[in-house]
């Protein structure tokens, strides 16, 4: 298998996609909480998608495969997955994709974990669910990919009960389920936040490891920018429900083009030495019911100008590391530092 | 910051705390001998007036419960805790009363620790009554109301409820009411892991705000090194119930000598430096459930990569690494502290 990130044909495109929540009285209009999402993932790429809570980032990734909750509906745009648009599919074929073509790794692997079943029912259930093999041939599956994921002694294991194995264990467990079925793409929501660092540190690293021998795609959410800094290879910053800033990631630390950008690394506790104050983002993120036509971020930007309050700025299409911003682009104020 | 003081404000020695177990799988006889979790073994801290003592460790090496033991939430089982010089460990809940005033602590999850059903205003108002019952109830409102703004909350949201404020915004409620009854020492257990980056940085500018306005006293409980490195005067690192590793700030990011403590600054994400694997530890945290044998030696012998001989049966202790240039640095390690016998080799190369 190839494992050149760059390839003709995109393995998810999604171009812009706009996700808004059934409001809960018919006199409220429904407001756009992902708004024009648009980004590509290739085979074998590892992309992470940051942003702080609330950006919208686990809604993007619910949205892909449609495990959002009831009131969430795809307004507009389309998820393009190895050819098929999945927000065209109905939930039997739906049901193909998941699991099967794209895996997902949530946060707490104790609430994601059934507590009643035992580690082998619940890793065979996905496979015998999928695959049209035998009981036995499956567990050889299942003890496999447990070692894939270094758990020690898998035979043990399996008769265990999720609360019986340690809380890094647990994540391990779920990525060996995640990569059971041999999925072209893992999406990883926020992996190691319920863990310590000891573990975190392994857990991204075995993630990233993995996807990157077996050729699978990774989308890795985070709102750490120091995590997923040498895990990955391209990243989108998200801020309220749209991406704001993309480029590969060495490029994107290095040279952060976006204020909000800049803004998450300059607040990192390691920016700046210890006693001194911390450089803070003023303000917070607007709800998505308050955003106008202004740039979403002009409220709490330094740098924001006439423009900024006029009209929302665009982003550039076909650039290795754009920007959503009036500074970047083209509007830039005469008098403007 | 001032540490040259007589006294320390808090000092804790010998502590032992140790919870019944389950029984484990094979006993199914109700009248099985229990088993222990020794949480809390044979700790010693000391916490001297004005300066911020971070501690740190993995989860499950005992860190929340030595942060409910120096809030009396839990009796020790051995050992004690002693409040400028007063054995406080020991006292009733009513003798204690005095204590919880000066001692407060500040919550992991800024969520449940609100009740849901009392807005802002009454999460704050309600420590300050019962404190001082004497106060009028227009008076603490008033005190309620600046104590918003000097954690900068604005003082129109008092009446909302929790489930309408942001987290970091929640955190700072939660700060507030910790201030209410003027305490002048912190306890706060994971103040920053339920919070996003951005609003990290919120909290502890305003934590060392609040530390240089009101002389206040901190013991922090934290997995989150870049924070504590930000924050901290002194760092403890814990270790299965005891302190393996403590040491001013400087010298123990700048120099860490037990292999824990290495692995733990080699695990933090940092943005500009790639991660090494030199000090990669293998295993988790043991499984503190002693069957029947009390387990010999340092307790990290088994994940350790530097693990001799000596470690298998002898637990390490608490020693200086160099008393003359380095009087705040002590360490538990044979590999550092290596025995008479072995010859005397102060420096060892790692």
């Amino acid at each position: 298998m190839s494992l050149s990130p760059i390839q003709s044909q995109a393995l998810l495109k999604v171009s812009n996609l706009h996700v808004n929540f059934a409001s809960r009285w018919p006199q409220e209009p429904n407001v756009d909480v992902l708004r024009g999402v648009s980004f590509e993932l290739h085979r074998g790429e590892r992309l992470a998608l940051v942003g702080e809570s609330g950006a919208g980032k686990s809604l993007l990734a619910t949205s892909i495969i449609q495990l959002f909750d009831a009131s969430a509906r795809i307004r507009q745009g389309q998820v393009e997955f190895e050819g098929q648009d999945l927000a065209q599919l109905n939930s039997k074929q739906l049901r193909q994709v998941r699991g099967r073509r794209i895996g997902m790794v949530f946060q707490d692997p104790m609430t994601n974990l059934n507590p009643s079943l035992t580690l082998e029912q619940q890793l065979l259930q996905v496979i015998l669910s999928h695959r049209n093999i035998s009981r036995s041939e499956a567990r050889l599956v299942a003890l496999h990919k447990l070692r894939q994921v270094h758990i020690p002694a898998p035979e043990t294991r399996l008769r265990q009960y999720p609360h019986q194995i340690s809380a890094g264990q647990r994540q391990r467990v779920t990525i060996a389920m995640a990569l059971a079925l041999e999925p072209a793409l893992i999406i990883a929501d926020e992996p190691t936040s319920a863990l310590d660092v000891t573990m975190q540190a392994e857990i991204i690293s075995l993630l990233t490891h993995l996807c990157h021998s077996n050729g699978v795609a990774l989308l890795l959410i985070s709102h750490d920018l120091s995590l997923v800094a040498h895990a990955t290879d391209r990243c989108l910053i998200m801020y309220a429900g749209q991406i704001v800033e993309q480029g590969a990631t060495k490029n994107l630390i290095n040279d952060a083009q976006h204020p909000y950008t800049q803004g998450l690394i300059r607040a990192l506790p390691q920016m700046s030495s210890p006693g001194q104050l911390l450089y803070q983002i003023p303000g917070q993120m607007p709800l998505a019911q308050e955003l106008g036509h202004q740039c979403a971020f002009a409220n709490r930007c330094e740098h924001a100008f006439k423009a900024c309050w006029q009209q929302q700025p665009s982003m550039p299409i076909n650039q290795d590391h754009s920007a959503r911003c009036h500074l970047v682009n083209d509007a830039r104020p005469e008098e403007a530092s | 910051m001032t540490t040259a003081l007589l006294k320390p404000l808090l000092s804790i020695e010998g502590l032992h705390k140790t919870y019944q177990a389950p029984n484990q799988g094979d006993s199914w006889w109700p009248m099985a001998r229990p088993n222990y979790i020794h949480a809390i073994d044979g700790l010693n801290l000391t916490v001297e007036q004005g300066e911020t003592l971070c501690v740190v460790g993995e989860s499950g090496c005992g860190k929340s419960t030595l942060a409910r033991l120096v809030m009396g939430l839990e009796k020790p089982d051995a050992g004690h805790i002693s409040y400028q010089g007063k054995v406080i460990s020991n006292l009733s809940q009513k003798a204690r009363m005095g204590y919880r005033r000066r001692m407060q602590m500040v919550f992991q999850d800024p969520y449940t620790a609100l009740n849901p059903r009392h807005t802002v205003l009454h999460a704050l108002v309600e420590p300050l009554l019962y404190h001082q019952s004497e106060l009028k109830r227009q008076h603490a409102i008033d005190l309620a109301m600046a104590q918003l703004l000097a954690v900068g909350i604005d003082p129109t949201l008092a009446q909302r409820f929790p489930h309408q404020l942001s987290g970091g915004q929640r955190q700072r409620v939660n700060i507030a009411r910790a201030l209410m009854v003027k305490p002048e020492f912190i306890v706060a257990d994971e103040p920053l892991s339920a919070l996003d980056v951005s609003i990290q940085a919120q909290i502890l500018n305003l934590l060392a705000q609040l530390q240089s306005q009101q002389q206040l006293t901190y013991l922090i409980f934290s997995h989150n090194l870049a924070a504590v490195e930000h924050m901290a005067d002194r760092v403890a690192v814990m270790y299965d119930g005891q302190v393996c590793e403590i040491a001013s700030r400087e010298q123990l990011f700048s120099q860490p000598k037990h292999p824990y403590t290495q692995a733990l600054l080699a695990a933090s994400p940092k943005i500009y430096t790639l991660p090494t694997k030199r000090h990669r530890l293998v295993g988790d945290v043991p499984n503190r459930i002693p069957l029947n044998h009390e387990q010999q030696g340092c307790s990290l012998q088994d994940r350790c990569p530097k693990a001799f001989e000596t470690c298998r049966h002898q637990a390490p202790q608490l020693t200086q690494v160099a008393a003359k240039q380095q009087p705040q640095h002590w360490v538990a390690c044979h590999d550092l502290n290596p025995t008479p016998k072995q010859g005397n080799n102060h420096d060892p190369e790692h």
